[in-house]
Parts: structure tokens; C-alpha cells; sequence
């Protein structure tokens, strides 16, 4: 009877730590990258999940001297009330085709979508199709400090993203590379 | 029977239009290039409030806080603002009339706006024709020191009507400018 009941804790036990542990996965944001190459006889398909909260940590340990060295030009960090300014308005803005280029060797279109930019290039040899979470932008800038290197912002951003395709590259050889946050 | 629906629902339509135009106020300048040689067409489209805000915090040699440096001679001494008073009111009619074998140009004023137009007669055959309303005109601010408030300029685009601003025509190239 004893025996039942230890069974029964620890299974108990095991399913709030798978729940937890799943619970916990669902919660936290992912990048997947995936990779197609349609090439000959030989597909090849690879898919790299990612927990974004890896990256934060990984972050953290990057020697402070490297980030140091990579030093942002004066030119950049003086226009930082201008940029703030230009993603804050353009959040602000109602959506829009705002952008749309049409040559002989490719199209570009740029979309204003909620509180998303979409680029779209349509070339003669890729198509590229690119999300960009302005609000995301907008709060990694406001964080920066304008003067150093800092990877953070770019999970920032991230963060951001809405799920579905962030990037995706498809070129007339058969590649396709999707980044994607789920 | 159909046709008293179809008359209903264009009413209602009508109806509509006005609403839902009043309750969109944004103002949009827009921008259209097209090159001929190149076949490439650049279409842009910016709510007014977004490029008077780019225009506002630009902070470069000669354009700072949305006011342009004219870069003129202290010596010169001009009166824009008594210049733009006339140009008001002056009425309507032929104020610059130019033709020589490289181009015509002309400045006239027609039911308060301002034109000018050049005509260009080799080269690139240009024809450019340069729109400016009196709205405009009222905003053209100059500062002391021979700056010109550009940033008060485009905000006063808010009050225009729809219409043309600049357009360009070449062999090389096309381009309109309008507000909407």
C-alpha cells in the first residue's frame, strides 16, 4: 500500500516537472533557424531551434574588453535623437505602402503593417522577405547607450518579433534560409 | 425592386464618403520618380507628420532643428519677408518672363498661387513647373540670421488642399511631387 503511494508521489512528482518543463518551453521565445537546399537528387533539410532566453545567458559572457574594442563611430551615436525620433514617428504612423521600387533587375516593397515593417526585394536572383518589429527596435534603442557594442539589443528585438518569419531568403539556386520565432 | 437597392446602397455610400475622409486625417506627401533610360520607377509615400519629425531632429552642417542655413552674404541685404508681402499681394499676372535659346522661364501668379515654370530648350529638355500656394507662401519664415524655417514650411501642408507641388519632365527623368 506503502509502495502504491511513493509511485504515485513521484509520478505525481514527474508529471508537475514535465508539466512545468513544458509549460516553461511554451513560455519562452524561440528561434528556429531553417535551412532548405533543394539542390540535385540530395534535399537537404535542417531545422535549429533555439531558446532566445540561451542567448541572453550566452550574452552575459562575452568578455566586456571585445565589446570595448568595437567602438561606435561619433557620427552614429550624435544622430540618436533623429532615429529615435524617425522609429517613434513611424510607429505612430498609420500602415501604409510606403515604399515601392520597380527596376529591370529587381523590386522592393516597404510596408508599414501595425507595428511592423515589411521588406519585401524581389530580385532576379533571391527573394527576400524580412519582418521588422518596430516597437522592438524602438525599446532595443531606447535601452542602448549609443556608445558601445551591445548583442542584447538584438534579442531585444527579437523578443519583439511577432511568431512566424522573420527573414527568409530564397535564392534561384534552390536555397532557402527562414529565420523564424515561435 | 433591384434598382430601389442599388439606389439605397449608393446613398448610403454617399453618405459614407464624407465621414469616413473626415475621420482619416492624415496627410501624405508622395513622391514619384520615374528614370527613363534605366526603366526604374521609385514610388514613395510618407505621412506628413513622419517626415516632419525626420526634418525636425536632422542635425547637419547647414540644416539644424528643421531650419536651413541660406548661406547668404552678409553683405547682401535682402528682405525676404518684404519680398514674400508683395509677392502676396501682388494681383494676379505675368511677374518674370525669360526666354532665351537655352530655356523659358516664367513666374506668374494665378487665383493667389504662385507658378513657375521652365521650360528647358536643349540637354535634358526639362520642363519643370514649380507649384506654390499662398498657404505656403504665409508660412515661409525666415530667421535672423538668413535661415529659413523649413520644418514651419512643410507643417503648413497640413492646411493645403490636395494637389501638385513640383513636377519634372525630361528625357532623363520624371518626377512629381503632391500632397494628399
Amino acid at each position: 500500500m506503502n509502495g502504491q503511494r511513493g509511485m504515485s508521489t513521484l509520478g505525481a512528482v514527474l508529471l508537475a516537472g514535465t508539466a512545468g518543463l513544458l509549460t516553461a518551453t511554451l513560455m519562452m521565445d524561440w528561434m528556429v533557424v531553417d535551412v532548405h537546399v533543394v539542390e540535385d537528387d540530395t534535399p537537404i533539410h535542417i531545422k535549429v531551434p533555439f531558446p532566445l532566453v540561451v542567448a541572453d545567458i550566452a550574452a552575459g559572457f562575452i568578455p566586456d574588453e571585445l565589446l570595448e574594442e568595437a567602438e561606435i563611430p561619433p557620427e552614429v551615436t550624435a544622430q540618436k535623437e533623429l532615429v529615435l525620433a524617425t522609429v517613434e514617428a513611424l510607429l505612430d504612423s498609420p500602415d501604409t505602402h510606403l515604399v515601392k521600387v520597380r527596376t529591370e533587375d529587381a523590386d522592393v516593397d516597404i510596408f508599414k503593417d501595425g507595428d511592423t515593417l515589411r521588406i519585401s526585394v524581389d530580385a532576379d536572383d533571391a527573394v527576400v522577405r524580412c519582418n521588422i518589429p518596430i516597437d522592438g527596435v524602438l525599446a532595443a534603442l531606447e535601452n542602448w547607450d549609443w556608445e558601445t557594442v551591445d548583442p542584447q539589443m538584438i534579442f531585444d528585438v527579437l523578443h519583439a518579433a511577432e511568431n512566424g518569419e522573420l527573414v527568409t531568403v530564397t535564392t534561384d539556386d534552390g536555397v532557402r534560409v527562414a529565420i523564424k520565432m515561435w | 425592386m433591384k434598382r430601389k437597392v442599388l439606389v439605397l446602397v449608393t446613398l448610403a455610400a454617399l453618405l459614407a464618403a464624407p465621414t469616413a475622409s473626415a475621420g482619416d486625417e492624415t496627410r501624405w506627401i508622395n513622391v514619384h520618380v520615374t528614370e527613363n533610360s534605366s526603366n526604374t520607377n521609385v514610388e514613395v509615400h510618407l505621412p506628413l507628420n513622419l517626415v516632419l519629425t525626420v526634418l525636425k531632429n536632422v542635425d547637419v552642417e547647414n540644416f539644424h532643428g528643421g531650419q536651413v542655413d541660406l548661406e547668404i552674404d552678409e553683405d547682401m541685404d535682402i528682405n525676404f519677408p518684404e519680398i514674400i508681402a508683395a509677392v502676396k499681394d501682388a494681383p494676379d499676372g505675368e511677374f518674370v518672363t525669360v526666354t532665351s535659346d537655352e530655356a523659358d522661364v516664367n513666374v506668374y501668379k494665378q487665383g493667389g498661387t504662385l507658378f513657375v515654370t521652365v521650360n528647358q530648350k536643349d540637354d535634358e529638355m526639362a520642363k519643370v513647373e514649380v507649384t506654390v500656394p499662398l498657404e505656403l507662401m504665409d508660412a515661409l519664415s525666415f530667421g535672423e540670421e538668413n535661415t529659413l524655417d523649413v520644418a514651419a514650411l512643410l507643417q503648413s501642408m497640413d492646411e493645403l488642399p490636395n494637389g501638385e507641388l513640383v513636377k519634372v519632365t525630361s528625357t532623363e527623368a520624371n518626377v512629381r511631387v503632391w500632397i494628399e
